[in-house]
């Protein structure tokens, strides 16, 4: 059976409502345009709008099908009291076209029972939530609807009625989550929201009477808002690590930037100048009329005294740090590493890439430097011919990439075993050895050659060329 | 001022220049190479460019090993970044070597002009000792922007030339300090000694602003990261290595 699953303003005026059987509301509206449902594109295009919303407040949850909830503690400021804050984000909305109803109230659930049962754009002052919930519908309280329904049966219609009960007979009469979804509306539990983005109180927003779209302004934009959250990092002592700028643009599409850091920090100008080049990639669209920028990440950060220079100092990693964040930033953090020590036999599992600039571990003892270690280590070790006089000898010639190598010297074997204990117990295979010996051609090039598995009279052992030593 | 005395200070603002004087030298703490390089050692605050040949040329592994071995005692006055296009230094044998790889801050380029733009950017920052880049062949323009950087701190630039999918090495000119071709030598253990003794490099130095062409054979000695002449050669070009490619 067919129902209806949303209306719009003029269908709701002639009855129609949610849940409605098409066939009906077609009775009764002949001329009834109806639209198939899309809940993936509903869901996805709520996402966007939450995206949207990051310019009102860096804190956005989706509240499914149809809500949104943005945690504007500390923003509200930005456009000068609540009032005018609703009302920029409602006529936006309305802008696009999309028909809203909101309010600001102290709990996400009191703010949802006004923005769905109250007139629109209903404040709550700070403390009055319960005054301004006291007349509406149990409905509000975010209740199924049977507990909504049981509860209206027996004449609890409205919250003041509920919340003037004796707690402990809600409860059992109820149920556990009548009470609570009243204590979350009155603010007395809380409520975990899922933002779409952790908040940061590191937040700054810039919004301009004309939009911009040259690149110059973009930079000097980008620049003017660094500058603002810098000095608000050094007032606080701290440094972020991670910087998201966004230039939100006319279309309500933003443009996301996001630099990193090696280590925490704040100087306006090196962030800037790691925006730089990230700008001129941006397409401005018909204007940009916001810009944001969050530090994320952001960690203590003890001013440091300037030091005399030294001669011969060694540099120490605060001096390198701009260095590594410029080719981070320019060549993904990925491509840029320092090889730290793994406790691990497997030649290509002992080499553990860490951060460039994270201090060395208590558990990097180091490498092992008795045994022999080939200075370039091939991902995929490659097959080689090779003629060997004994099985279990190294061998005398081998020919690799086409050349042949007679061996003058060998030196070997270190037997390297599978680190069964990564492998499900009945594939743990003893024989799944490796023999490394490392070898030197006539011309004294050095190789690392294994045989794989131990020797086995039946099949003829295979060879593998794992490295190059220099 | 005359005319001669103002060609006279350009003259000297030109050796300065030349001799690279404000970073200063590493010897190599024999006569006989020192004495082929300008102030009697491997000239600091400039770049210096180290090939292999034949296959050496694509895995560019005693290159790597000879470099590392020169770079190693500037890890005690700064960082060292190593730019590569393909991933495959493994860093407990460059500890091997006596090189502190654990400290070695590794960069990894998509392509030729990212890993010289990266090399650059190294070398002209603060608290870089020295940058070493594989890369195929640096042009003139790359190698005066690599000099430059160079200069800025007084960084030293190893640039070890590599192509990475093997064929002929194309003969550029370029602006390095020094040139020097390398390849493996057979090493001689002690006598009665089983298996291999230190590794050994016939190295070449084939182009040098301010000093001559020589040949060595070289070892890394035991005790430090430095190296060791064993044999000179001579001032001649090294015979080419055997280029016996067999069908397969």
């Amino acid at each position: 059976m067919r129902r209806l699953a949303a209306v719009d303003a003029g269908a709701a005026g002639l009855g129609l409502f949610a849940g409605q059987k098409a066939t009906d509301a077609a009775a009764l509206a002949p001329r009834l345009v109806i639209a198939e449902a899309e809940p993936a594109a509903d869901a996805a295009a709520l996402t966007a709008l939450a995206d949207w919303c990051a310019r009102f407040s860096p804190a956005v949850a989706t509240d499914p099908p149809d809500g949104l909830i943005l945690d504007i503690t500390g923003v509200a400021h930005l456009w000068g009291g609540e009032g005018t804050m609703v009302d920029d984000l409602v006529t936006r909305l309305a802008g696009s076209g999309l028909a809203a109803r909101a309010a600001i109230a102290d709990s996400p659930g009191a703010a949802w029972a006004l923005a769905h049962f109250s007139p629109d754009r209903s404040l709550a002052a700070p403390g009055g939530s319960a005054a301004a919930l006291a007349p509406l519908p149990v409905a509000a309280l975010r209740l199924t609807g049977a507990d909504a329904a049981q509860l209206t049966r027996l004449g609890l219609t409205n919250i003041a009625a509920l919340a003037a009960l004796p707690r402990r007979q809600v409860g059992p009469r109820f149920g556990a989550q009548v009470v609570r979804r009243l204590d979350q509306a009155l603010g007395t539990a809380g409520e975990a929201l899922t933002f779409r983005r952790p908040p940061s109180p590191w937040f700054a927003r810039a919004a301009f009477v004309e939009p911009i779209s040259t690149p110059e302004d973009l930079a000097r934009a980008s620049g003017d808002i660094v500058q603002v959250l810098a000095a608000r990092l050094e007032v606080a002592g701290r440094g972020g690590r991670r910087f998201d700028l966004a230039f939100h643009g006319l279309d309500g599409a933003a443009r996301r930037l996001t630099i990193g850091l090696a280590l925490p920090g704040r100087d306006s100008g090196a962030i800037a100048r790691l925006f730089a080049p990230l700008i001129e990639t941006v397409d401005p669209g018909f204007g940009i009329e916001v810009v944001t920028l969050a530090a994320r990440d952001v960690e203590a950060l003890a001013p440091r005294q300037a030091e005399f220079p030294a001669g011969g100092k060694r540099a120490d990693s605060e001096d390198i740090a701009p260095l590594i964040d410029r080719l981070a930033n320019r060549l993904g953090a990925a491509a840029v590493w320092r090889a730290g020590a793994f406790p691990s036999h497997a030649p290509e599992r002992a080499v553990k890439r860490r951060p460039p600039l994270a201090p060395a571990k208590a558990e990097e003892a180091g490498w092992r430097l008795e045994r022999p270690r080939p200075l370039r280590l091939f991902r995929r070790p490659e097959p080689i011919e090779v003629m060997a006089l004994v099985p279990d000898d190294p061998p005398v010639f081998f020919r690799w990439r086409g050349l042949a190598h007679r061996v003058r010297r060998a030196e070997g074997p270190e037997r390297l075993a599978r680190e069964w204990w990564r492998r499900p117990f009945d594939d743990a295979d003893p024989d799944k050895a490796r023999d490394y010996y490392r070898v030197e051609d006539e011309a004294g090039a050095r190789f690392w050659l294994f045989r794989d598995g131990l020797y086995d009279p039946q099949t003829p052992p295979k060879w593998w060329l794992h490295g190059l030593f220099g | 001022m005359s005319r001669e005395a103002r060609l006279l200070a350009v003259r000297r603002r030109i050796a300065a220049l030349e001799a690279g004087a404000a970073a200063g030298v590493a010897p190599f703490g024999d006569a006989r190479v020192d004495a082929c390089l300008p102030g009697g050692g491997l000239p600091l605050g400039r770049w210096h460019e180290a090939a292999g040949e034949g296959m050496e040329l694509e895995t560019a592994a005693a290159a790597a090993a000879f470099i590392a071995a020169l770079a190693a005692p500037l890890a005690e006055r700064g960082a060292v970044v190593w730019v590569m296009r393909r991933q495959d230094l493994y860093a407990p044998g460059l500890a091997a070597l006596g090189f502190p790889a654990e400290r070695l801050i590794q960069v990894c380029a998509r392509d030729e002009a990212q890993a010289l733009g990266a090399l650059e950017d190294a070398l002209g920052a603060e608290g870089i000792a020295a940058a070493i880049g594989e890369v195929e062949s640096p042009s003139l323009l790359a190698g005066r922007r690599l000099q430059l950087a160079c200069e800025r701190h007084g960084a030293t630039g190893f640039v070890i030339r590599r192509r990475l999918f093997g064929g002929r090495a194309s003969e550029a000119g370029s602006a390095a300090a020094t040139r020097w071709i390398i390849a493996a030598a057979p090493s001689a253990p002690e006598a009665g000694e089983p298996g291999l003794g230190a590794p050994r490099w016939r190295v070449a130095l084939e182009r040098c602003r301010g000093g001559r062409p020589g040949a060595w054979i070289m070892e890394k000695s035991d005790d430090a990261s430095s190296l060791r002449v064993v044999a000179e050669l001579g001032d001649r070009q090294l015979d080419p290595a055997p280029s016996e490619r067999l069908a397969g």
